[in-house]
């Protein structure tokens, strides 16, 4: 963190205060406004924040490039040995849902179906009690922190289709899903929106819907923890900025975003 | 010869990469006389010329054997600068190369360029080299025109006063009029006559009658050779050499 | 006397030697340049030809990173798609590029050519970003609708805005050549009793080969290198398309490989490796397209082209060619017939390019029977033909961007800085940013790229180090602009230790435009006649005075055009400043060369990407960075107009 003033408990601070955040793509949107909410009733601190993805969060707090690291996964084997003081602060929870083109009428799938989807056994809508259209699969790039985790929780670490398109955000699989009839795919909870369609998973017969609720309930099979990582103990302004995502206005703003507060019913 | 030698050449040959451009040639050029070269197309006259103010170098695979020496000096030496040879020796080409700036700059530019910044001293020089070329009458009145904007004859005899702005000692003038119409030409060759009562000239011409009419001593090439070299009198009335006699005769051209 | 004149020869010499030696530093720079990137490329690709082995890594018909238990790099899908997409991309562009440019050049009347010049230009102005939401939002889905497909994300798509991208660079620079064929040789012709058509493709068009060669060979380097627009296009599927024709299959780069990989990949990881791999792999494609291709660019100047002053009345010896001429003649007809019947190879597999075949064969062969006249007319036809498509693409781009980001401006948004996640609020911090990035970018790289220039069109002749030089540059042209991001990351922000930072992001974008400042200027400094050198020379000028005084003033437009291509693609481009240089939000301005910025087109492509629901802000930010690039280039043009004005030619 670059201080460029002395600052005592409860006396306004000196000069402009600057914080580094960067990291998951999911995150982002939260950190963000979650920084703005800050900034709004902190004057005269300046938090930038920039994306990149998981591993770049992760290795911008390492390395020192960043005050605070965000993740949507946990830290690897390998990071862990590289960076041995980094520490974590889960903020939330956040769902992954299973997306279709509005227009695609089916039914709940259970998650050994859309295991299949994603591994080509199944090409046509049809054969899962669908329209009858060719499937278009769609996924997130081989480095994303989002896929790794559908990867293991849904795929279990099989391998996806090849022709499977894949795009670089959560922003992009929607706007791909959207336009395309025959498109499915996997976001974000809070990139839910009328533009596509949520699939429910069918868990023990019962239809579960992606929802905050759901997750928070431990109802949806498909969820993640949200992660801010910093080197050592947080300190000074990215203590205060931490705390404030976890006290009730940065969780209200967790939801808001469409992710899922910590804990309590 | 009656005048003191200020150029010459001692077995110069040149090669362009394997072809022989040149080929032992030896000649004395006098000071303060106009002299000619002439021969047909490709014998080697500007190539010839161009050896003495080392403007050759700038062509890529250009090779030299012999001497060239100005007041005794070779030119060549590993010592010897061909910036400030270029001063010495000054060139008008072909066709006319006025730079794209108005009148006066060109005038301008040589002294300029070997430092010369008073305004009032270019204002002299320039008007001195226009008057030396005969072109200060026409054109006093808009030194601040682009040069672009005169007739090809005036041009060339701009680039004239372009040369003589930094008093050079020796013309070299690689057919200067062959770009120019008659009358255009009679005046650049009443100049050369004015010249050569303060300057060693050379020119490069393919008009015989030209060199007739204008140069004291002339040089006959042919095929890279100096075949003939006398006073122009004696070349043209009496060669000694019988290609020289064919080519005069117009034989051949 | 002596003694003063002497200290004179002295202290010019000396002068002449200190600027010689600047001006060989300025163009060894692309040259050491390059062996940086390369070299930093190579140590963190090491472990991974070190663990998978080169035969694996190079012939490997797989990539899956994620594939349990052992992860499978293997290139050769990745290396299809590029070479497919770029072989599309321009067959596209090439013919619409240089028909638009002899149009341009030679058929439209001046008061037309004032505004298409410029327009085209433009047409270089609009970023990556934003031509890959337009291929994204219209052109993959009208592929999709129009070919019945279930998703038009595709090799064709992705050729189409490859092409469409790389159409402005080839257009500007051959039309430059173009222009400077001298009047004489169309003069001689027109004096023979051809037509004009005639005159154009039989003399003028030769005449400008080598600058149209070096027009394509740059169009090539920006489609073999983009990395945005083709990742959000293609579909990125790592797989080969089959059959091998079908332009209708996705596919995947290896730029695109690294921009969709780079961002999230862990840092020392065997993926993170196999990435700098991928990034090698693309420099070893770049520098052998680039030494095929001065190969054939030599061959044509040898033929064509004028050397540098010309020796007084011999030539050298001319080579002799390989085949006589009525064999090459047929050659090039065989070629171009069997390359142009490719297009049928799409639509119908391998009866559609036979047929294509024979339908050109006939065509060919009927076009001997045509009159001179008619012949013109159609020649004439398809040229403005293609302009008009070519204006049209750029319309229906810039309508698109206009019409829905005009409702976004206001006051508030452009001096306001972002709220909400960039959903309300202001631009102002990109925009201060993008003009900070573009304004050191180009004072990095256009004093550098001139001396370069400079240096190798007059102070040297074609030999070594020349050949050296200009591989340097070339190769650097090709870099794609992720791997300038990747090298600026590594070796700026890490290695040097600036950190994210404006100066780093400067540094980078100055790199990545450097090669295009040095071919303009060059090409610039070359359209100078020889004469004029010579002129001065003789007068007893040095070479650096010649060539400050008299070469370098006549060239300025030339450079000016390089300057506009240049600034175009540095406000634009996103990969070089992903990692070096931009923060998403930034609630003030930066306060020193050592902090982050924001930027135009990083913003977009977050916006459009990671934002839900901020569609209007998102065309108010593309329409910001238009008009922004369209105020350089008017400036820029400006300057040029003023100079081409007073330069008396």
């Amino acid at each position: 963190m670059q201080q460029t003033g002395q600052k005592q408990e409860g006396t306004p601070l000196q000069a402009r205060e600057s914080l580094r955040i960067s990291g998951s793509t999911t995150v982002l949107p939260v950190a963000q406004a979650a920084a703005d909410a800050y900034m709004n009733s902190h004057g005269n601190v300046d938090i930038m924040i920039t994306g990149g993805g998981s591993s770049v969060g992760i290795q911008a707090a390492g390395e020192g490039t960043a005050d605070i690291g965000m993740s949507s996964r946990d830290l690897k084997a390998e990071e862990k040995t590289r960076y041995p003081g980094l520490l974590s602060t889960v903020i939330g929870n956040d769902g992954i849902a299973v997306i279709v083109h509005p227009q695609n009428t089916v039914g709940p799938l259970t998650l050994a179906q859309i295991k299949g989807i994603y591994q080509g056994n199944f090409t046509n809508w049809k054969e899962l009690g669908g329209p009858d259209m060719t499937i278009v699969v769609v996924g997130r790039d081989s480095a994303s922190g989002t896929r790794e985790f559908f990867h293991e929780k849904v795929m279990k670490k099989e391998d996806f289709v090849a022709g499977q398109l894949e795009k670089n955000s959560n922003g992009a699989v929607k706007q791909t899903v959207g336009q395309t009839p025959g498109a499915i795919g996997y976001v974000g909870l809070g990139y839910l929106d009328g533009t596509v369609r949520a699939v429910p998973i069918l868990v023990d017969g019962d239809p579960i819907e992606p929802s905050v609720r759901n997750v928070l309930d431990g109802k949806y099979p498909i969820s993640r923890p949200l992660l801010l990582l910093t080197n050592g103990e947080p300190k000074g302004l990215a203590q205060d900025y931490i705390r404030f995502l976890l006290g009730p206005e940065g969780q209200k703003i967790m939801l808001d975003e469409g992710f899922v507060p910590l804990g309590q019913a | 010869m009656n005048a003191d030698t200020i150029l010459a050449a001692d077995r110069l040959s040149l090669w362009y990469g394997d072809t022989r451009a040149l080929e032992e040639i030896t000649m004395e050029v006098p000071d303060r006389r106009v002299t000619a070269l002439i021969g047909p197309s490709g014998c080697g006259k500007s190539t010839l010329i161009r050896c003495f103010n080392r403007m050759n170098d700038i062509l890529p695979g250009c090779r030299i054997e012999g001497r060239v020496t100005f007041h005794g000096q070779n030119v060549y030496d590993n010592g010897s600068d061909p910036v400030t040879l270029r001063r010495r020796i000054g060139m008008v080409f072909q066709k006319p190369n006025p730079f794209p700036k108005s009148i006066y700059e060109n005038v301008a530019y040589g002294p300029r360029v070997h430092g010369v910044r008073d305004r009032k001293e270019l204002d002299r020089i320039v008007e001195r080299s226009l008057r030396r070329a005969a072109l200060w009458d026409e054109v006093k009145d808009r030194l601040s025109h682009s040069a672009m904007s005169l007739s090809g004859g005036q041009q060339q005899r701009l680039c004239i006063a372009r040369t003589l702005a930094v008093e050079p000692e020796v013309i070299l003038m690689d057919e200067p009029c062959s770009a120019l119409d008659p009358i255009a030409t009679a005046k650049v060759e009443a100049l050369i006559g004015e010249l050569k009562e303060q300057y060693c000239v050379v020119i490069v011409t393919h008009n015989m009658q030209q060199a007739g009419r204008v140069s004291d001593y002339t040089g006959f090439m042919y095929l890279g050779r100096l075949i003939e070299f006398g006073e122009t009198t004696q070349i043209f009335e009496s060669p000694a050499n019988e290609l020289t006699e064919n080519y005069i005769t117009g034989r051949f051209g | 006397m002596a003694t003063e004149r002497d200290g004179k020869v002295h202290r010019q010499r000396t002068g002449e030697l200190v600027i010689r030696g600047i001006l060989l530093l300025c163009a060894a720079s692309a040259v050491i340049a390059i062996f940086f990137i390369l070299a930093f490329l190579l140590r963190d690709a090491y472990p991974i030809f070190q663990t998978v082995g080169i035969a694996d890594f190079f012939l490997g018909p797989v990539w899956n990173p994620t594939s349990y238990p052992v992860e499978k790099f293997g290139i050769v899908p990745l290396v299809a798609g590029t070479l497919c997409v770029t072989a599309g991309a321009m067959a596209i562009a090439v013919p619409l590029g240089i028909a638009c440019a002899i149009c341009i050049a030679h058929l439209a009347p001046p008061a037309v050519r004032d505004i298409v010049k410029p327009a085209i230009e433009l047409l270089a102005g609009i970023p990556s970003v934003v031509y890959g939401f337009f291929g994204l939002i219209v052109l993959s889905d009208w592929i999709r609708v129009t070919f019945g497909i279930p998703s038009g994300e595709s090799w064709l798509a992705g050729s189409i805005i490859l092409g469409i991208m790389a159409l402005p660079t080839i257009i500007s620079v051959s039309e430059d050549a173009l222009t400077c064929v001298p009047r004489e040789f169309a003069e001689g012709s027109l004096a023979l009793g051809a037509t004009r058509w005639q005159t154009i493709s039989g003399v003028i068009v030769p005449g400008a080969l080598p600058g149209i060669s070096a027009a394509v060979i740059l169009g090539m380097g920006r489609a073999i290198g983009e990395t945005m627009a083709v990742l959000m296009v293609t579909g990125n599927a790592a797989i080969v398309p089959s059959p091998l024709w079908n332009v209708l299959s996705p596919v995947r780069t290896l730029t695109g490989t690294l921009g969709i990989e780079m961002g999230e990949v862990a840092t020392g990881s065997m993926h993170y490796h196999a990435l700098f791999g991928v990034a090698v792999v693309l420099l070893v494609i770049t520098l052998i397209v680039n030494a095929v291709a001065t190969l054939i660019i030599g061959q044509i100047r040898e033929k064509y082209g004028r050397s540098k002053g010309s020796c007084a009345g011999v030539t050298g010896q001319e080579r002799k060619p390989l085949f006589p001429p009525e064999i090459r003649e047929r050659i090039g007809t065989v070629i171009l017939v069997g390359a142009l019947s490719c297009i049928g190879l799409p639509l119908a597999g391998v009866a559609g390019y036979f047929a294509c075949a024979i339908l050109l064969s006939l065509l060919l062969l009927s076009w001997n029977r045509v009159s001179p006249r008619s012949a013109e007319k159609v020649a004439f036809f398809f040229l403005f033909a293609a302009t008009a498509a070519v204006l049209l693409v750029l319309a229906i781009i810039l309508g698109d961007i206009v019409i829905n980001g005009l409702p976004a401006l206001s006051l508030g948004f452009l001096t306001e800085p972002p709220r909400d996640l960039g959903r309300s609020g202001g631009i102002f911090p990109a925009i201060v940013g993008t003009l900070y990035l573009v304004a050191g970018a180009i004072a990095f790289a256009l004093p550098l790229g001139i001396g370069a220039a400079i240096y190798l069109s007059e102070y040297t002749t074609e030999g070594r180090v020349t050949k050296i030089v200009r591989a340097g540059t070339d190769l650097l042209n090709g870099t794609p602009s992720i791997v300038f991001g990747l090298f600026g990351f590594a070796f700026l922000v890490l290695f040097l230790n600036f950190g994210i930072s404006l100066i780093a992001g400067q540094i980078t974008l100055g790199l990545m435009i450097l090669p295009t400042v040095i071919r303009t200027t060059e090409e610039a400094l070359k359209s100078v006649p020889v004469s004029l050198r010579e002129g001065s020379l003789a007068l007893g000028a040095t070479p650096w005075q010649t060539v400050s005084r008299i070469v370098v003033p006549p060239a300025v437009p030339g450079i000016i055009t390089g300057a506009i291509l240049s600034i175009g693609r540095a406000a634009g481009e996103t990969a070089p400043i992903l990692f070096t240089a931009a923060v998403f939000s930034q609630r003030f301005l930066p306060s020193s060369p050592f902090s982050p910025v924001m930027a135009l087109p990083y913003h977009l492509y977050i916006l459009a990407t990671n934002v839900p629901g901020a569609e209007a802000n998102k065309y108010g930010t593309a329409l910001v960075l238009l008009m922004l690039v369209i105020l350089f280039y008017a400036l820029a043009i400006g300057i040029r107009t003023h100079y081409r004005r007073n330069s008396h030619w």
